[in-house]
């Protein structure tokens, strides 16, 4: 079973739309969403949980399409953190747990109080006076105490500082330890994405350029560094993009490495390398 | 939708604090106003709740949640039906107890007649702030407060000066009360927005 189906999806804003967006995300893997500031990855997010109504297309969240009235129950078994945990700002982490345990039929106290404990949360601060690392701790905290089979995190990571990262990283890799278990998530901090992720999904300017298993990504492209004319007599079909380095005239380039002659020298190419290029040739 | 009333419970209990302290006080002094006064203002409860879940945009939070349009809708009727009901009990006991020394009645109807009103702005007032929003219903929400201040004068004359008013709007009122919140929470439901 997937996890996430979206097939066809538009949505209109005007100058903004998700344009015919299908992503896919197997049960018990996760797949990072990514894309630059504006691209639809929240709107995305929104979409899937039937926040906003599509014009057209369909989506499914475990099974179930988010327009069917079956899909309320679906939520229990979702964990959402939002760019920003939107608590009101006099509650406190104890009163979040006690109107969250009215809101989940599965909410687990025990386990809510010790997320609380490992994040070194106080339970009698008003949110208010939280930093923002605390207050995307105590959405995440939320959001895994309430036993859900799907995370669906948009920037989750951010704000937290590297060692709480990883430990929260560490977290979510627990999670798909059971084989019914998946997360979609989406960030900007793309090395965080390229140590968690089974699958990458490109979002750019509400279309999506890719969505494909990271290891695959990674085995297909390269990055050639060379002179100008070296970069030149590449094939138009095996670059992805380019990028004129700064000072002696050569560059860099996303080539696909069954496109360039064999022995050619190329660079590992990273998560990162493959976004940026693309967003680039995507300019171009 | 009980999860939502305790988590506007908690979010306005400071406001709450100083209701009760002003309708105690205001109590003391038993008049038609201040009993009016005292439920209307509790009614404006829903709307404090609101205005911290617009500044926090709970409400997209919410949307990720369990909860149905109707949970979320029904929960501020229901807080607001739960603030008026508490400050109405509380204006009759401090009557109760301030009657025993200074003789006087409590006013029983007159706090009836302030619940209808109270329930019937809210009715009013809710699916707009509802569309709108607090910040832009709030114009909306004054001059209904304003309209229906004037109107609950207007009838609280009539009845004391012609014995015969009191009979309709004793039955005519819980009518209004009925017909108003049935008409309002499926409209509220049907502008509510997710801010």
């Amino acid at each position: 079973m997937n996890a996430i189906e979206l097939s066809h999806i538009h949505k209109s804003f005007g100058e903004f739309a998700i344009r015919d967006l299908c992503l896919t995300v197997p049960s018990g893997t996760i797949c990072g969403l990514v894309g630059e500031n504006g691209a639809g990855k929240s709107t995305t997010i929104r979409l899937l949980m039937n926040a906003l109504r599509p014009d057209g297309g369909t989506a499914k969240v475990l099974g179930v399409d988010v327009t069917s009235p079956e899909f309320r129950a679906v939520k229990e078994d979702v964990g959402v953190v939002l760019d920003e945990a939107y608590y009101p700002e006099t509650l406190t982490a104890v009163q979040v747990g006690k109107v969250m345990a009215g809101t989940y039929r599965r909410w687990d106290q025990g386990v809510y109080e010790d997320y609380l404990r490992r994040f070194d949360l106080p339970g009698k601060k008003p949110f208010k006076d939280f930093s923002r690392g605390m207050k995307m701790k105590l959405a995440i905290a939320v959001a895994l105490s309430h036993q859900p089979r799907l995370l669906i995190l948009d920037e989750a990571t951010s704000g937290l500082d590297p060692i709480v990262r990883d430990e929260v990283l560490e977290i979510f890799n627990e999670f798909t330890r059971e084989e019914d278990h998946s997360i979609l998530i989406s960030s900007h901090i793309l090395s965080d994405l390229e140590k968690l992720c089974d699958y990458i999904a490109f979002l750019h300017q509400g279309e999506l350029l890719f969505c494909d298993e990271k290891d695959r990504l990674l085995e297909t492209y390269g990055v050639f560094a060379g002179t100008a004319e070296q970069l030149e007599s590449l094939r138009e079909e095996a670059v992805l993009g380019r990028e004129e380095a700064r000072g002696y005239g050569g560059g860099r380039a996303l080539v696909r490495r069954d496109e360039v002659p064999a022995g050619l020298e190329l660079e590992r190419a990273t998560i990162e390398d493959i976004i940026l290029f693309m967003v680039k040739g995507a300019r171009k | 939708m009980k999860a939502l009333i305790r988590k506007d419970f908690y979010v306005i209990w400071k406001q709450m604090r100083i209701f009760v302290l002003v309708v105690l006080f205001m109590s003391m002094v038993n008049t038609t106003f201040n009993s009016v006064f005292i439920v209307i203002w509790c009614s404006m409860l829903p709307y404090t709740a609101m205005a911290y879940d617009e500044r926090s945009h709970w409400n997209q939070l919410a949307a990720m949640m369990p909860y149905s349009r109707r949970d979320v809708v029904l929960s501020k009727y229901v807080l607001g039906w739960l603030c008026m009901a508490a400050s109405g009990l509380l204006c009759l006991a401090m009557q109760t107890v301030i009657g025993q020394f200074s003789g006087n009645a409590t006013d029983v109807p007159t706090l009836l007649f302030s619940l209808c009103l109270g329930v019937i702005s809210l009715d009013i007032t809710l699916p707009a702030v509802m569309h709108f929003g607090v910040e832009r219903g709030r114009m909306i929400f004054m001059v209904v407060i304003f309209g229906v201040a004037i109107g609950a004068s207007f009838v609280a004359d009539r009845v004391e000066k012609l014995p015969d008013f009191r009979l309709p709007v004793v039955i005519l009122l819980p009518l209004a009360v009925i017909a108003a919140t049935a008409a309002s929470i499926p409209l509220s439901m049907k502008l509510y927005k997710v801010n």
